[in-house]
């Protein structure tokens, strides 16, 4: 038994899950799921295509090089079974997973930190400079009425 | 896959052992439609294709002669295979197609 990774999404396939494609020239595609075999018969390129794990590592999205990768390579050799060898697989692959996850998450983390900063310099700016968009300049304003003594005038003008 | 078909050549290279018109017998080692495996997985080719092991003869029947004879087709007529061949042809004791394909899957 053994576990592969997708041709088109880089998701792992468990036995008895999804189809493997021989082509002509003995080259063999497997594919997880309908999903990614349809894409694949469309002719598109998984590089291109933005739920792929291909295009997240194209564009730097997700980490490509990290120590924990190699653990996960192919070993064509099958090990002789040794019982604390077994056990400590396990248990370091959960650990190593543990470790995975973290510096993944860390390296989106990074990937986004200078975006944040950047998002509120510009807001403030915005605040600033555009605050007309918000309410008209001068509106709220109390202005000053004069309001002129006629009466008096009048009153002046009878008595002459 | 694995299975003998029963074909007739269509098309046949001048100087071939298997001539244009003849029916021939053969062993399908590829095809389009997916096949599962043991293992639960699916399996499928580019292709259709065969490797041709008997040629039918046209035999005049005696009467008295009544023997049934039980063909093994196990060799190949031709001495190449082209393309991937799968393991099924294992079960199937096709040996020989194994040995000459030149990539297994």
């Amino acid at each position: 038994m053994r576990l592969v990774k997708c041709w088109f999404c880089s998701s792992t396939i468990y036995p008895g899950h999804g189809i493997q494609f021989v082509r002509n020239d003995a080259k063999i595609f497997r594919f997880c799921r309908s999903k990614c075999h349809k894409n694949f018969k469309m002719k598109r390129n998984p590089r291109k295509v933005k739920w792929t794990k291909a295009f997240r590592a194209a564009h730097g999205k997700d980490m490509t090089k990290d120590k924990t990768f190699e653990f996960e390579k192919k070993r064509n050799r099958p090990e002789r079974y040794d019982r604390n060898v077994t056990e400590n697989t396990l248990k370091a692959i959960k650990k190593i997973d543990k470790i995975r996850s973290t510096r993944e998450a860390k390296h989106i983390e990074n990937r986004l930190k200078p975006n944040k900063q950047k998002k509120f310099n510009e807001d403030k700016k915005e605040l600033n400079n555009q605050i007309d968009l918000v309410r008209a300049p001068g509106v709220s304003e109390k202005v000053k009425v004069v309001v002129p003594k006629i009466k008096s005038v009048q009153n002046e003008a009878m008595e002459e | 896959l694995g299975d003998i078909i029963v074909g007739s050549v269509k098309e046949a290279i001048p100087k071939g052992k298997v001539k244009k018109g003849k029916v021939v017998y053969g062993v399908v080692v590829r095809a389009a439609m997916q096949k599962g495996r043991v293992d639960g997985s699916q399996v499928k080719f580019d292709d259709n294709a065969i490797v041709v092991v008997g040629i039918k003869e046209k035999k005049k029947k005696k009467p008295e002669e009544n023997k049934k004879n039980k063909v093994e087709f196990n060799q190949p007529t031709g001495t190449r295979v082209f393309g991937p061949v799968p393991h099924e042809m294992r079960n199937k004791k096709q040996l020989k197609i194994l040995a000459l394909a030149q990539h297994m899957v």
